[in-house]
């Protein structure tokens, strides 16, 4: 089943072509990495797909229905989540509220009347709050407060926040960005172990080609704001125009 | 130390059972938090303005304990939107003059009532938030600040001159008749015996039972969905819109519900006083609040009544004391010293701030910490002592 599909997608800065007619196709249970180089319109696309920014022309389907159109927080609710280049946390919150807060969202929807009600009874909220931190490695460390952990923990819980937000499709923006080859490391076998766990469709954006060629089961690569090759890792590998255009000297 | 703190209780959410355990112990608290609240309201006019020596030192008085809860009420409404939602409304004037005017034009015209001066005022003042809000909150930051403030400004002229023949203009609203509690109580009168010693009036003890009422709502609040939601927003608003929280519409209630407390507060504000100036609308009542609120401490619950407190004591007390003098002598330090008690509420608020950014909640706070730290210590340095003495023989 198509889960997400960009129709000619398109997003003009004034006279700067940022997304040029993009049709882009992601599966259920799919994998896909969009790579290019620098200013390729990456982080545009993204930013379209979430609703951060209005698109120029075109149509953005998520199971089937246009999102276009749509608030970000509606987008989430349908099941589509983001986890950010740079750690975005609650900083004074605890690690466990940060949990709560997407679970909220995604237990008892965008927006509700309970402000009387005490939070403590909220039982589904912190069920889904504490697997998501068991998930993420960070359940022993549920009451420090957040900007206390370290900066790889940091972005283990902005996964985390992402994924207690229960989405059907998990958009990553360079989930590695800034990090030590351990923190690396331990972030691809936490993507890995998500994976396999919970079953997630994953798009990621990523300039670490090992990892990219390691974990995607389809690349897409974008340069100038266009796809110019989509396949397997070993076809991409192979593929000239994108030697070309973007890997050029890189050893693969 | 956190650290040990926070491991037990994060083994007891791992296990379901000891939620339900954990939840009634949260109960237990709010109970304690509004129980000592209560306690406390109830023995502060007696402290303030009757025990001896405490109050001779004070000099405080009955009507003056009354205004602190009432502005207490308003404060502590302020700061869900300002400390736990991040949010500085500049024009909340508008609630709380709002209000004031709105139950006392009730009482001239329909009924002097208090319980329905309190419930028109505070209506009125939801339905003026929900639409302020409505407008304001479409923009962000310093933007909000501007168009909450001129909002508020709008109002303060059209009390002042078009609405004049509601409003009574300039001159503020005279005349109001507030009628007794029940169709018995008159709100002026002493309560009798023990009551009377400790509460006063029942014009206090009616605006107490409000403000021990706000106390046990701003609990609630605070450990409901919304004060999480509240504090993600003021921490992260862009995270909490894409973790799928509709952001605008938390606001709008966060505005909403500080507008409610503003609602209560002024229109028991009227209540208070049988009238209602014109000033009541004016920006400075906008700023009064925000400093208010900062110097007690803003994203504390009981912090901000602190910071309502010390302002109106050196606003209604210090600002009539003839000549500072050394305490038991009668060598003037400074002349017509009440005279510069703008000044000395200025410096009191650049030193808390500058010093302690968390204000007066967060000055207790760290007397407590280090009163904490040194008992601790004490008991350590004894246990070794005593280690030590009974190797030595």
């Amino acid at each position: 089943m198509t889960l997400l599909e960009t129709e000619n997608l398109v997003k003009e800065f004034g006279g700067l072509v940022a997304t040029d007619d993009v049709n882009l196709t992601v599966e259920e249970d799919e994998r896909v990495s969009i790579i290019g180089p620098n200013g390729a319109g990456k982080s545009t696309l993204i930013n379209l797909i979430t609703r951060r920014l209005d698109p120029t022309n075109g149509d953005i389907r998520f199971k089937g229905e246009s999102i276009v159109g749509l608030e970000p927080h509606e987008v989430v609710q349908r099941g589509v989540s983001k986890s950010f280049q740079t750690a975005s946390i609650f900083p004074d919150l605890t690690v466990r509220e940060n949990a709560e807060i997407a679970a909220l969202a995604s237990e008892r929807g965008a927006f509700g009347f309970e402000f009387l009600k005490h939070r403590d009874s909220l039982t589904d909220v912190h069920d889904v709050a504490r697997d998501t931190l068991d998930s993420v490695g960070l359940l022993d460390r549920a009451n420090t407060v957040a900007t206390d952990l370290p900066y790889g923990d940091k972005r283990r819980l902005e996964i985390g926040i992402a994924l207690a937000s229960d989405p059907d499709l998990l958009l990553m923006d360079e989930p590695t960005a800034g990090m030590s080859p351990e923190e690396t490391k331990s972030t691809v076998d936490l993507i890995e172990q998500v994976k396999r766990d919970l079953g997630l469709t994953f798009v990621l954006v990523e300039h670490d080609m090992e990892i990219v060629f390691s974990i995607s089961d389809r690349i897409v690569v974008l340069s100038r704001g266009g796809i110019i090759a989509e396949g397997t890792p070993d076809e991409i590998r192979g593929n000239e125009a994108v030697q070309e255009a973007y890997l050029g000297g890189v050893e693969l | 130390m956190s650290e040990k703190d926070a491991n037990p209780s994060a083994k007891d959410a791992l296990v379901g059972g000891s939620l339900f355990g954990r939840w009634e112990k949260l109960r237990g608290r709010e109970g304690t938090v509004v129980g000592i609240t209560a306690v406390l309201v109830a023995v502060f006019p007696y402290l303030f303005a009757r025990a001896p020596v405490v109050s001779g030192i004070l000099q405080g008085y009955q009507s003056l304990a009354t205004l602190i809860l009432i502005w207490g009420i308003f404060a502590i409404g302020f700061d869900l939107l300002l400390g736990y939602t991040g949010l500085l409304s500049f024009g909340h004037a508008a609630f709380w003059g709002g209000a004031a005017y709105a139950a006392g034009i009730v009482a001239k015209n329909v009924s002097g009532d208090p319980i329905v001066m309190v419930v028109s005022g505070t209506l009125f003042a939801v339905l003026l938030a929900w639409v302020l809000g409505f407008l304001s909150l479409r923009r962000g930051g310093i933007y909000f600040s501007i168009l909450t403030l001129a909002f508020a400004q709008m109002f303060y002229y059209m009390a002042a001159s078009p609405l004049a023949f509601l409003t009574n203009g300039e001159n503020g609203l005279t005349g109001v008749e507030v009628g007794s509690f029940l169709g018995v109580i008159h709100l002026e009168a002493d309560v009798p015996s023990v009551g009377g010693m400790l509460l006063g009036t029942w014009l206090y003890a009616f605006v107490g039972v409000f403000f021990v009422g706000a106390i046990a709502v701003a609990y609630r609040i605070l450990n409901s969905p919304y004060g999480m939601v509240f504090r993600a927003i003021r921490e992260n608003e862009q995270r909490a819109e894409f973790v799928g929280l509709n952001v605008w519409r938390y606001k709008l209630m966060a505005f909403i519900i500080s507008g409610a407390f503003a609602g209560v507060a002024g229109s028991l504000f009227t209540i208070h006083g049988a009238y209602v100036p014109l000033q009541s609308l004016f920006w400075t009542e906008s700023g009064d609040i925000v400093v208010m609120t900062v110097l007690g401490g803003a994203g504390s619950m009981f912090g901000p009544v602190l910071g309502v407190g010390l302002y109106l004591y050196i606003e209604n007390i210090v600002s009539t004391i003839q000549a500072l003098t050394i305490p038991f002598t009668d060598i003037v330090l400074i002349r017509d010293f009440g005279f510069y008690w703008h000044l000395l509420l200025g410096l009191v608020f650049v030193v808390v701030v500058w010093v302690v950014p968390e204000g007066l909640w967060g000055i207790l706070d760290r007397l407590r910490t280090f009163a904490a730290d040194l008992g601790s210590k004490a008991a350590k340095r004894l246990r070794a002592r005593s280690g030590n003495g009974g190797d030595g023989r």
